[in-house]
């Protein structure tokens, strides 16, 4: 056996392990309640009020940072169960749950855990694969994370450029709900992790972001209030954004400095400002009622 | 048999309909995704895919988080065909941060957030004039964060 065909059994075996990992075969799906039976009125409509206005949510990466940055360690078991995926039939838990391994993916790989980053990769792989995002995905974007485990930067760049994949493939084709519940997923899993780890790493700047993310929560129910699809999975999500917008709306949310600076040639915007900060009651609720929603989605 | 032909006429122009879109989608992310996304570094891509087909007099904005301490590009990159665009940071109070117009366009703005604050990106083609031709074009609004 050559040396070329020796590396290539070891990635296939690594690639194999990786899928195992991720649960077995999945059980027969439910009906894909996918966007192209929508009434074509109806989807005209919508494009037609939010064609040119988006909702920047802070992305999965972007969150593990600001974690990382904030003190944050690294705590595997509060991260979704990979054996879970196959339970994830319908495309509404399907696309929550993208959301939620994506998350997943970026804290380990943020953290460089880059073996787990393999597993969450395997399973957001799954998962896209079965809500028809082909082409986001495919056996070289495993490939190109085994052969790069030992460059971080080159890691998160491929986790980061997967993700775009995915959700610029479902807004393309006219699955943007499918893109929301995904990002929704995404949301909620970061404020999670981030709640979870401060049970025993409880630090200011740690509660300062997770009371800033107030401003994301505004912008994530605008995002999923602009569809009004009969979507059971939507409604339930909207219920979801509400019950902890109106958790949030009793934190001190701090207020944007007025004045500019420079430093290293680079403006300064709204310095001055006052930060946010939670109360322990405020955190705990933020905590459990965050937990509830994250469970009913995994489950 | 005039309703099976009147569906199936609606069913393929939809198709058809739908198709193009997809096309045309697909080609602004392969615009934005080569063109665009190169000129962050050495800021990170958020991940955000922000684009969308504009004609001259429309609009667009983009509702963004800026987090204290952290560093930012945002960038606004057009398709040629649709010329240069103009475009302005604004804050919640609709304060312009920076702007930029189509006669002395600048496609980026780097920042330091000073403290957490909401801020919306405006983007706007200017009209075409007297021409009866009407371009629309691809216009990516794009953020890029220091690690």
């Amino acid at each position: 056996m050559t040396t070329l065909q020796m590396k290539n059994l070891s990635l296939t075996l690594v690639l194999a392990t990786c899928l195992a990992a991720c649960g077995n075969e999945p059980p027969p799906q439910d009906k894909l309640t996918l966007e192209n039976g929508v009434d074509s009125a109806i989807q005209a409509e919508r494009m037609k009020k939010t064609k040119s206005i988006f909702y920047n949510i802070p992305s999965p990466m972007e969150t593990a940072g600001l974690l990382k940055k904030a003190g944050a360690k690294y705590n595997k078991t509060i991260l979704n169960d990979v054996k879970n995926v196959d339970k994830y039939t319908s495309a509404g838990q399907q696309a929550l749950n993208l959301g939620i391994y994506g998350a997943d993916l970026s804290y380990t790989s943020v953290f460089n855990h880059t073996q787990e980053s393999m597993f969450y990769t395997s399973c957001s792989r799954k998962l896209a694969d079965r809500l028809g995002v082909i082409s986001a995905f495919n056996d070289s974007t495993l490939e190109l994370m085994q052969s790069n485990l030992n460059d971080r930067d080159a890691l998160l760049d491929i986790v980061s450029e997967t993700y775009w994949n995915v959700d610029a493939y479902l807004k393309e084709n006219g699955r943007d709900n499918i893109s929301a519940l995904m990002i929704a997923g995404g949301w909620v899993e970061g404020l999670y992790i981030a709640t979870q780890i401060s049970k025993i790493n409880d630090t200011p700047e740690l509660r300062q972001r997770i009371a800033e993310q107030r401003i994301s929560l505004n912008d994530l129910s605008n995002l999923i209030n602009s569809y009004e699809l009969e979507d059971a999975r939507l409604t339930s999500v909207k219920a979801d954004i509400a019950s902890l917008q109106a958790i949030f709306a009793e934190v001190a949310s701090g207020a944007p400095g007025t004045a500019t600076s420079e430093e290293n040639g680079v403006p300064v915007i709204g310095t001055g400002g006052t930060a946010a900060t939670l109360t322990d009651a405020q955190l705990i609720k933020i905590r459990d009622r965050t937990a509830e929603i994250r469970t009913t989605y995994i489950n | 048999m005039y309703n099976v032909r009147t569906t199936l006429a609606k069913t393929l122009l939809a198709s058809a309909f739908l198709l193009t879109t997809a096309l045309v989608n697909a080609q602004c992310r392969s615009f934005a995704k080569n063109k665009c996304v190169p000129d962050l570094a050495p800021y990170k891509f958020n991940e955000s895919f922000n684009a969308a087909q504009l004609a001259p007099g429309e609009e667009a904005e983009v509702n963004l988080t800026f987090y204290s301490g952290q560093e930012y590009r945002v960038m606004v990159c057009t398709h040629p065909i649709l010329g240069e665009v103009n475009w302005k940071l604004v804050d919640e109070n609709n304060k312009i941060v920076f702007e930029s117009l189509a006669d002395n366009p600048k496609h980026s703005f780097d920042l330091k957030a000073g403290s957490t604050s909401a801020m919306k990106v405006v983007v706007w083609v200017p009209s075409g004039g007297n021409t009866s031709m009407v371009h629309v074009g691809c216009v990516a609004i794009l953020v890029g964060f220091k690690e």
